[in-house]
């Protein structure tokens, strides 16, 4: 439940929940996540991979590392239990090397997304007006070009509709050189419960679904990061 | 105790008046600036050295509030701050509807002192409901009652753009270049730091107010922004609303582990809140008064393809181009329209493409205006009309022979009048700034829209019509 991610990161003074903690409370609140499970050993992740299905998704989860890519600690598409068991040793060997200092959790374990025009649904807390929400298209236009809205909380299935059709970038969402159009219901379904979210969590701070690929079928967040408020 | 609307509507739109401290060292400026007041006026002052000059000006001064033989609406207190906490409770006791506090030197400074006395401020205030202003403002504007705060403000005219204002210097800069422009305040407010009635409070109390019909803001935080949004939220339903917001709030230096909370500038956050709840951004004052005055003097239309009247071939081009990046389209013409304009157009040094380069077919006969407009207001591809008057060309002719001009105005009038569709004009202040400026008053009199540039023009109808941006 929700309360018990929560509480579990408060008693141990943690602000950052881990990918597997934040999916968990989304999955709770309804919102389309990728299964994730937490592996302590390669046969623990070899087990949970073969229920979850292959080809399956390795990440690094340690309360110490904020960008999981940047130490080396992802590995994608891996197809069998050798590869997973390959994978295991190798993103371990990177973190340490990256990392020496971090301690880690342990791995997660997701199946591969069907993957999708890549999005952005984010939530802050804004000083004035509490939280936030945040729409933008992934990877370098909300690096780079910041292409993004933003609508204050409660929203409005009307704030969604508008929110998605805002971005410069919204031309890619409707179908552009092959990739097919994104299910523009599926995100503002998803931007309206990330809005009730936020109402309901007032302890979540910082909240980013980063990325959330959005297919003609519906969408789904392949990763997400939850910072807690301070107190 | 939150203070009531009758408090309120006592307040701002009072039937006496108190002005407690002014003095010979400000020239009595408040006293000076209240003498078009459409009813009683007081002074209140103490000091015998201030009295006789206040007396000279011919108002009544008395020692204490409660001197007064009558109950006061509205107050006007410029007393040093330490002395502000005893002239509230003053006004308490003497059962004024309320106050505006000019006092600075409290909370906005940062010192303790200035805190302290802000808190002293607000326990008196409060429980007693009293309409507080302020501190730190300039207070009210009712140019319909002659309530004024500056000298140079209206009086006598009662206007219908309520203003809300964090910042006295914007307020009085509205209501000054905008009466200059033909637009006058219903009722105006400069609230400062505004600690018992804020922005939402006067924002509720302009969506009812009958005489307003639509409301300006100019703010840089909100105390309670969720009541803001809230507010505005119900507030635009009703009439319209343009927001200026100045300035960043400080991001409060917390760490910040999300993409989310790194793109969250306050600017984002605040043009998202505007555009969420159905109000109008702008971002200084003359887009403020060219948004306002498009929105109260030209008509709403769905549509965004504009029909342009020009008086050269090289004004059609830039006209286009402004009118373009605005977002309109310039569109050709029905067949219909070219049909009869084949019949009388002069194309020698002119063309009705669109823009309709008419100098020479108007020059010709004054009458072909009029065909135009005809023309335009009938074509089906058209639903805006916009019209160059050129200053550069016209307005020393206009000066010479004003039949002329009036016969411009009574075809702009007449279509006006019997148009669904908005029209608006662009005059260029150009060389000749004098004429240019007595032909755009003797147009604000006739309620006949005006902006000084093309690119104005197109942007203040976009954000009156409330149509995206391309």
């Amino acid at each position: 439940m929700s309360a018990d991610v929560i509480a579990a990161a408060r008693a141990e003074s943690r602000t950052l929940l881990s990918e597997v903690e934040a999916k968990q409370l989304l999955a709770d609140a309804g919102v389309s996540v990728t299964e994730t499970r937490l592996a302590a050993s390669a046969d623990d992740a070899a087990a949970h991979a073969a229920e979850l299905g292959y080809p399956v998704a390795l990440k690094v989860v340690s309360d110490a590392i904020t960008h999981k890519t940047d130490v080396g600690g992802v590995e994608l598409g891996i197809a069998d239990e050798s590869a997973l068991r390959d994978a295991w040793d190798a993103i371990h060997e990177r973190v340490s090397a990256a990392a020496p200092s971090a301690d880690l959790q342990g791995l997660s374990v997701q199946p591969m997304a069907e993957p999708g025009a890549e999005v952005i649904l984010g939530i802050t807390q804004d000083q004035q007006f509490g939280p936030v929400l945040m729409f933008g298209l992934g990877g370098v236009f909300v690096e780079v070009l910041k292409d993004v809205a933003f609508r204050i909380v409660p929203l409005e299935p009307r704030d969604a509709a508008e929110m998605v059709r805002e971005i410069q970038g919204f031309p890619v969402l409707e179908g552009f050189r092959g990739t097919p159009a994104a299910n523009l219901d599926a995100i503002e379904s998803m931007l309206l419960q990330l809005s009730e979210f936020a109402e309901a969590n007032p302890d979540v701070a910082e909240l980013d679904l980063n990325p959330v690929f959005a297919r003609p079928d519906g969408a789904v967040a392949v990763d997400a990061r939850i910072l807690l408020t301070a107190d | 105790m939150a203070v009531t609307r009758e408090r309120l509507t006592r307040a701002l739109s009072p039937k006496a008046v108190a002005v407690i401290g002014d003095k010979q060292a400000s020239g009595y400026t408040w006293l000076r600036s209240m003498k078009e007041f459409d009813g009683p006026l007081y002074s209140v002052q103490v000091d015998e050295n201030e009295i006789p000059g206040i007396e000279e000006l011919g108002v009544p001064n008395f020692k204490s509030l409660t001197d007064i033989p009558e109950r006061i609406d509205f107050a006007v207190c410029a007393v040093p701050r330490q002395v502000a906490p005893f002239i509230v409770q003053s006004c308490v006791e003497a059962d004024v509807g309320g106050v505006t506090l000019f006092t600075s030197g409290f909370a906005e400074t940062g010192e303790d002192i200035g805190v302290e006395l802000q808190d002293k401020i607000f326990e008196i205030a409060d429980p007693a409901g009293l309409a507080l202003i302020g501190p730190n403002c300039m207070g009210l504007h009712v140019p319909g009652l002659g309530v004024r705060f500056n000298r140079d403000q209206p009086a006598g005219i009662a206007g219908n753009i309520g203003f809300v204002s964090q910042s006295g210097t914007h307020g009085m800069n509205f209501s000054l270049t905008g009466a200059a422009h033909g637009l006058y305040c219903s009722t105006l407010v400069s609230f400062g730091n505004g600690i018992i009635l804020e922005a939402a409070d006067y924002l509720e109390y302009l969506a009812d107010d009958p005489q307003t019909e639509v409301i300006g803001m100019y703010i840089e935080g909100a105390r309670d922004g969720r009541r803001l949004f809230r507010t505005l939220r119900e507030v635009a339903a009703k009439k319209p609303v343009i927001i200026w917001k100045g300035g960043q709030t400080e991001g409060g230096g917390r760490a910040i582990r999300s993409h989310t909370a790194s793109l969250a500038s306050d600017q984002a956050v605040w043009e998202a809140m505007i555009k969420q709840v159905g109000a109008v951004a702008v971002h200084n004052l003359d887009e403020m008064i060219d948004v306002v005055k498009a929105t109260l003097l030209t008509k709403r239309t769905q549509g965004n393809r504009l029909g342009l009247i020009a008086m050269t071939g090289g004004q059609s081009v830039v006209l286009t181009d402004a009118f373009e990046k605005a977002g309109w389209k310039v569109p050709t013409l029905s067949d219909d329209s070219y049909a009869q304009l084949s019949e009388f157009f002069n194309i020698i040094g002119g063309s009705y493409r669109n823009p309709l380069d008419a100098a020479g077919t108007i020059g010709q006969d004054p009458k072909h205006l009029d065909t135009i407009f005809d023309i335009l207001n009938a074509d089906e591809n058209i639903d805006a009309v916009g019209m160059e008057l050129s200053a550069t060309f016209m307005a020393r002719r206009w000066q010479d022979k004003p039949e002329e001009f009036d016969r411009l105005i009574n075809s702009i009038k007449k279509f006006r009048d019997e148009s669904d569709k908005p029209f608006l004009a662009a005059l260029h202040p150009s060389h000749v700034e004098e004429a240019a400026l007595k032909a755009r008053q003797r147009l604000q009199e006739e309620n006949i829209p005006t902006f000084a540039s093309f690119e104005r023009a197109a942007n203040a109808l976009r954000k009156a019509s409330g149509l995206a941006a391309v």
